[in-house]
């Protein structure tokens, strides 16, 4: 498999062919098992493609820098080949070889708080420093985040072994970057991993497409973690996706008061394994987690006793000033002068005035939300 | 004839002339009148007839003179038209009415009406006794140094100008100053933050952005905010009583705007409403209302940009100058901004409940410019108490026990660095608000995270002082007060940064 394949001319009919809307997915992924896409062109559908098609493809795919792969070509990845709703021509940038790491998809919401976004990048950061590829679709919020953590990873590249790749499944046309805000992702993805998509180029985000985007990814995850997620949401259906074929769901727990909590909380309930740091992720795959990784290492500094508490009182929850006087009973500057000096130490985030902790400390790592009461009210 | 004209919140004297002259019988006003002054030959004639006065059938030209060459508007010369008309026609001799002006609109039975700006006009006239109409005598005695007579009718003020009857003797003006019913900080339930912020902005004259979802209690404290302020000094109480009569707005009783006036135009208000300008005598807008006191605007979003971005220059400077092709003027506008906002298109705004995405979040919050979010030193989040805090019993502090620890705080501010904190001088903070080491290493730390503008640092600083003005009585701002300007100041376009892994 060569990094940039030749783009030849089964390739570009093969493109041609899925941008056909004449001709149905299913059909052209069972016809490709037989017949090569030129047979397919030449004497199986009604509208063949013209040669002015494919010129106007090959130009665009090239310029586009974008390869094509189709069922029954050479460099299709195998994993997908024997799924049985497998995508019949898949356009990609970067490095195929990134699927032989092992994978694990991180997945979640859009709007995720602090401490969602924070545990996606962190965990993703984890697995990607143990060698393992993080799959997840490039939206907004957590999976933008997860893929951060990827790319921080690579930035240190401290680790001996060789770092996990980022893979990235998209629902537009590779040339199509949406979110816009996430360009630079876009590219560290293609140029560090893999980036694919079963859209052919310029095709935009339309909202059906992103349902069947997150198919491709849940099939190519070993293991699939959802962060945050509402109780119905895109990153649910990658998670029936992922049951569908089988693969291990984890979910992280949140705060029952959050919203955004609501979906992993409810696959927690429905028998998920939790993660709360990445030795779980390990365990699921089967990876030996005793001694060949040092411990993990939080570089901030361990919080005062009182502090610690105040952390544990907010339980995970994200807290107005107000909230937390009520909460706790304690004076106004005292609080918001124990909140600065939590804040300058990297325990607790000002979002928008709601206060977040960022993990904390406790045996599995960062994000064991220990330490939960029952807390009456809001 | 004297009289006066008003234009943004300044009086102009007039000087009337009147002439008499052969042909056919008609009434000419010259001298740039606008629309309603050219009416007042109507109501002069209409009023001079009810009150059995002679109306001179000849050819009356009217000039109204003065220095400026401008355009004069209002109803407020009638009644010096009226007069000058009957000193014409010998009715009144012309060494009695010398010692007075007038100013006043007719109505067509001969009465005398109010017009727009009375403490102003008076002003205008610094050497003559000024007639105005009994209903505003009260505001027209505020400019103490005048004389002033009321008349209730024009046939009252003939005979008072013959002599033939005494002027109104008025009661003394009492100097004793109304308490106002004022809504009291003790009906805020919870809210701790949020009143502290309140008390905070009140001694420091610190703007202050509420941001929080619908039915919070934004509008209510921003109310309460006014009644913490302390009383207005007697010059600012003048400058606000001016811009309160300018405008037509009904007085207090005494007369005297003495409480920090309170003003919460709606979010549809035109730029012109806001800011002043508009009719030819460029009526004071909003902002200029809240002189010395409290401008709220509650859905800071909604209003238009233009009008947000026009509060930018007399944010900065406590005037605004207003320039028309025909006149310019420069309006008082040094109020305290209070303003509230929902955090996000849904209105919930806590991370895990809020379901609006990051860019919906950033797309809403665009609306505000950064320069002007730059200038809330206080931006706070608030939101719906908790159902025991609104049952609790015992009340929270009443808003005359804040207003006295904001009074001592004003005084010591004013009495270290001569302004209120806000005010300082970036180079004087040093001087007048030196940081202990604790606090100097919590704020470099901030501005080494990036999370401190240079600006913001400046406004972090002032802040500060006003807090341990509040709370010590100490020469130095320690780290717990930088802290509490810091949580007080929340980023309202904050980003969770992964800066744990990228340190």
């Amino acid at each position: 498999m060569s990094k940039i394949a030749r783009i030849d001319d089964e390739c570009v009919i093969a493109a041609v062919l899925a941008t056909k809307a004449a001709v149905k997915s299913r059909a052209l992924s069972q016809m490709l098992d037989c017949f090569t896409p030129s047979q397919i062109a030449r004497h199986h559908i009604e509208h063949p493609p013209t040669l002015q098609e494919c010129e106007r493809m090959a130009e665009r795919l090239e310029l586009t820098a974008m390869n094509v792969t189709y069922v029954g070509a050479r460099d299709y990845p195998s994993i997908l080949l024997s799924d049985s709703s497998r995508s019949p021509v898949l356009f990609w940038r970067g490095d195929m070889r990134a699927l032989q790491q092992r994978r694990v998809g991180v997945v979640g919401t859009r709007s995720a708080t602090a401490a969602g976004r924070y545990m996606a990048s962190h965990l993703s950061f984890d697995l990607a420093e143990r060698g393992i590829a993080i799959v997840s679709g490039l939206a907004r919020g957590v999976d933008a985040w997860a893929h951060k953590g990827v790319s921080v990873a690579h930035m240190r590249k401290s680790s001996q072994v060789a770092l996990g790749t980022p893979i990235g499944v998209v629902a537009s046309g590779l040339d199509v970057v949406y979110p816009k805000e996430n360009l630079e992702l876009w590219n560290f993805v293609s140029e560090s991993g893999l980036l694919m998509s079963e859209s052919p180029p310029g095709t935009a985000p339309e909202a059906y497409r992103f349902p069947m985007r997150n198919r491709i990814l849940a099939a190519l995850s070993e293991v699939l973690v959802v962060v945050e997620s509402r109780a119905a949401g895109g990153s649910m259906i990658t998670v029936e996706e992922a049951q569908k074929r089988d693969i291990t769901v984890m979910a992280v727990p949140g705060s029952p008061r959050n919203t955004s909590s609501a979906g992993t909380n409810l696959l927690l309930q429905q028998g998920c394994a939790p993660v709360v740091g990445v030795d779980d992720v390990l365990v699921a795959l089967g990876l030996d987690t005793r001694s060949e990784h040092p411990p993990i290492f939080d570089s901030r500094p361990p919080l005062l006793a009182q502090d610690a508490a105040l952390a544990a009182t907010m339980a995970g929850d994200a807290l107005t000033l107000d909230q937390l006087v009520l909460r706790t009973r304690r004076d106004v500057l005292d609080l918001a002068f124990a909140l600065g000096r939590m804040e300058s130490l990297g325990w607790v985030v000002n979002n928008g005035g709601w206060w977040e902790v960022l993990g904390v400390q406790s045996q599995s790592g960062y994000g064991g939300f220990h330490g939960i009461e029952s807390h009456v009210g809001d | 004839m004297r009289s006066a004209t008003l234009l943004g919140v300044q009086g102009a004297p007039v000087e009337i002339e009147i002439h008499l002259g052969m042909g056919l019988p008609g009434f000419t006003i010259v001298g740039q009148p606008d629309e309603s002054c050219r009416e007042s030959r109507d109501r002069v004639r209409a009023a001079l007839l009810s009150c059995d006065l002679p109306w001179p059938n000849r050819r009356i030209t009217v000039n109204l003179a003065n220095g400026a060459n401008e355009r004069k508007g209002g109803a407020g010369l009638d009644v010096a038209i009226a007069i000058g008309l009957l000193v014409v026609q010998e009715i009144l001799t012309a060494e009695s009415v010398a010692p007075y002006a007038f100013i006043g609109e007719l109505g067509l039975d001969g009465s005398l009406r109010g017009v727009a700006g009375v403490v102003p006009l008076v002003a205008a006239i610094d050497d003559r006794i000024v007639v105005v109409p009994k209903a505003v005598l009260r505001e027209a005695r505020v400019v103490s140094q005048h004389t002033v007579r009321g008349v209730a009718s024009l046939s009252e003020l003939v005979q008072c100008l013959r002599g033939e009857q005494q002027w109104y003797q008025p009661e003394p003006l009492t100097s004793i100053r109304e308490e106002y019913e004022q809504s009291d900080m003790a009906d805020v339930r919870g809210q701790s933050a949020a009143r502290h912020a309140c008390e905070i902005a009140a001694a420091g004259a610190h703007h202050l952005l509420l941001v929080g979802p619908p039915g919070a209690g934004k509008s209510m404290l921003a109310q309460r905010l006014a009644g913490i302020l302390p009383d207005l000094s007697d010059t600012d109480a003048v400058t606000s009583t001016i811009v309160h009569s300018a405008a037509h707005i009904a007085l207090p009783n005494s007369g005297l705007v003495s409480r920090p006036p309170f003003r919460a135009p709606h979010h549809s208000t035109s730029l012109v409403a806001m800011v002043g300008g508009g009719t030819s005598a460029l009526r004071p807008g909003e902002i200029s209302l809240a002189t010395n006191g409290v401008l709220f605007l509650d859905e800071l979003g909604e209003f238009a940009p233009s009008v947000l971005d026009a509060l930018r220059q007399p944010l900065e400077e406590g005037v605004v100058r207003i320039a028309r092709a025909r006149s310019s003027v420069s309006l008082p506008a040094k109020f305290l901004l209070v303003a509230a906002t929902n955090p996000c298109p849904c209105g919930e705004g806590a991370p895990g409940i809020c379901v609006c995405d990051d860019r919906a979040k950033q797309k809403y919050l665009r609306r505000f410019s950064g320069p002007l979010l730059d200038r809330f030193d206080l931006r706070v989040a608030v939101t719906r108490p908790h159902v025991d805090e609104l049952l609790a019993a015992h009340p929270n502090e009443s808003s005359q026990q804040i207003a006295a620890r904001v009074m001592r705080a004003r005084q010591y501010a004013l009495q270290r660095n001569g302004c209120l904190n806000s005010a300082l001088p970036a180079d004087m903070l040093d001087v007048h608000a030196p940081l202990t080491d604790g606090a100097a290493k919590l704020l470099r730390n901030h501005l080494e995270r990036g999370r401190l503008s240079g600006r913001g640092y400046h406004r972090v600083r002032r802040v500060a002082r006003t807090i341990a003005d509040l709370h010590s009585e100490q020469e130095h701002v320690e780290e717990k007060h930088v802290a509490v300007a810091l949580a007080l100041r929340v980023g309202v376009q904050s980003q969770f940064s992964g800066d744990r892994v990228a340190q």
